[in-house]
């Protein structure tokens, strides 16, 4: 037998780790494989286990996908709502986010006074308070997108308040000589300075930002995604249940990888 | 009128009262005339820098005041001076252009010329094939030349220099502060410089102010009359040597005084 699985690793000459690294680290077709053997695996437990109603198998969600939610008008205007929903909020949580973070990071006093509070706001379950929410926004698309936009708005807070710690500050002083002002030395020197640290914070807001959105579309369920997933859980019809859920992923990761692109653009000067 | 005056300047850092109050500056007092190239020599920790961002407006003294043209600094003034820092401050995320395009932008320069204008600059200091290099991409000594060009493409009338050529090889040095000197002895800007290398200051100043150990005070007052540009022959003359020995002999005793405190 040859291949990388025949000895452990100690066994490996270190010239052939290297390769069958290599060939790890650059085959897509590895990580095409394991998708597709998880997805094989998944078939036969679900096949074997029987229709419990709990879980489906892949070629049945397809077939839903394909037959029961995505012909069906309303599962698509829910759809819909919920990325305008998650996508307002987003927004929210993001431009808010940034300007408390570089308001409460500019000074160390703001730091020091402020940033607890805001670590305190973060760790708090914020489902606890849904019921608000909703008594304050109404049952509209305002009291989804207000608490996406609590859950998403703390990552980026927290990220670019980090970010700014440790600013070398000649280079904000440098600025002052140049006569740059306060909104351009947050535009050429914060900004670019926290971007690492900030698109880690987008990426985290991005997960939290939809899970606010969707815990207040299921609490909230007389229609929406919400609605729709309540009654396939209820009827124990996983099949529908899972493929409105891979969409809202597919969605997920859609938007992801836009704010990859974004961050692929601002650090290019890291090379 | 001076172009730059400072007057009974004393500075201290923390609070009043506290332990760890130090006082950096004590009544310190000069003017520095339009065209002349004054240098600040002292001992590490007397100062010297402090005292260079009150005149950048980047710090207010506890006592006495700075002005510049006969207007007290309270902020930075970009219209007047500029400042080249002691590592180079352009920002690593830019491009060497899109840095000067930032300070050009400040300066209200028309945006049809920044080229003509950052290759103009480059060109001054042989940087001129980098303009699309980001700062990591470039050595140390490179950085720092991009950097002084950038300083005097402000195009304003007072320089502020705080040790700008500390991080270079002597080499490197030597060669930059002749090319310095040669900047100078055309554009006849006003330059305030701060720097530990007795060499530099000989040879790049009309007048050298040396400071004594923490808390600074303008211990004497040395003058280099040598016209700019001047020639990389000066150092070899005996006047320099003369002028060299004079500082280091005014300087020696503070030295000693500043090490011994760093100790303690």
């Amino acid at each position: 037998m040859s291949g990388p699985a025949a000895g452990t690793i100690a066994e490996l000459a270190p010239a052939r780790r290297r390769v069958a690294a290599g060939w790890l680290h650059g085959s897509a077709a590895l990580r095409w494989g394991t998708l597709i053997t998880i997805a094989v695996l998944w078939e036969v437990a679900a096949r074997w286990s029987g229709n419990n109603g709990l879980v489906a198998p892949p070629t049945a969600i397809l077939r839903a996908l394909v037959t029961q939610i995505l012909p069906d008008g309303q599962i698509r205007a829910a759809l819909i709502v919920a990325v305008v929903e998650i996508t307002a909020a987003y927004a929210i949580a993001v431009a808010g986010g940034f300007l408390i973070g570089v308001a409460v990071g500019w000074t160390r006093l703001g730091r020091n006074s402020l940033f607890p509070i805001v670590l305190f706001f973060y760790a708090i379950p914020q489902v606890a308070f849904l019921p608000l929410f909703v008594l304050g926004f109404g049952i509209g698309p305002a009291a989804k997108i207000a608490f996406g936009c609590s859950h998403g708005i703390f990552p980026v807070i927290v990220n670019t308040i980090a970010g700014m710690r440790n600013i070398n500050p000649q280079y904000v002083s440098a600025a002052r000589c140049m006569g740059i002002s306060r909104a351009g030395i947050v535009r050429h020197v914060i900004f670019p300075h926290i971007t690492g640290s900030f698109f880690a914070g987008l990426r985290l807001s991005m997960t939290m930002t939809m899970l606010g959105v969707i815990l207040a579309e299921l609490y909230v369920s007389t229609a929406g995604i919400g609605y729709f997933t309540r009654q396939f859980a209820d009827t124990f019809d996983p099949a529908p249940l899972f493929a409105l859920i891979s969409v809202l992923t597919a969605i997920a990761i859609a938007m992801n990888a836009m704010v990859r692109l974004a961050e692929r653009h601002w650090l290019r000067w890291k090379g | 009128m001076a172009a730059i005056s400072v007057r009974a300047v004393s500075h201290s850092f923390g609070l009043p009262g506290k332990q760890n109050r130090i006082a950096a500056l004590k009544n310190v007092s000069f003017d520095v005339a339009p065209g002349e190239f004054v240098t600040i020599l002292g001992p590490s920790g007397c100062g010297k820098s402090t005292l260079l961002n009150m005149v950048g407006g980047l710090l207010s003294p506890s006592e006495g005041a700075v002005q510049v043209d006969g207007t007290p600094v309270l902020q930075p003034l970009p219209e007047r001076i500029a400042y080249v820092f002691q590592e180079s401050t352009l920002f690593p995320w830019y491009t060497v252009e899109e840095n000067f395009a930032i300070l050009l932008r400040c300066r209200d320069v028309p945006r049809s010329e920044w080229r003509t204008r950052t290759l103009a600059a480059l060109t001054s200091v042989g940087m001129q094939d980098f303009a699309g290099h980001y700062p990591k991409q470039l050595s140390v000594g490179m950085r720092q030349r991009i950097n002084l060009a950038r300083g005097i493409a402000s195009d304003t009338d007072i320089l502020l220099m705080d040790e700008p050529f500390a991080a270079l090889d002597e080499q490197s040095r030597m060669v930059l502060g002749e090319d310095l000197s040669a900047l100078l002895g055309r554009t006849g800007k006003t330059i305030l410089f701060v720097t530990h290398s007795l060499a530099e200051a000989v040879f790049l100043s009309d007048r050298i102010l040396v400071l004594s150990a923490r808390p600074g005070r303008v211990k004497a007052t040395v003058a280099v009359n040598e016209p700019h540009p001047r020639p990389p022959d000066f150092m070899l003359t005996s006047d320099f040597s003369e002028l060299r020995n004079q500082c280091y002999a005014l300087l020696r005793d503070e030295i000693r005084l500043a090490m011994a405190e760093a100790v303690a």
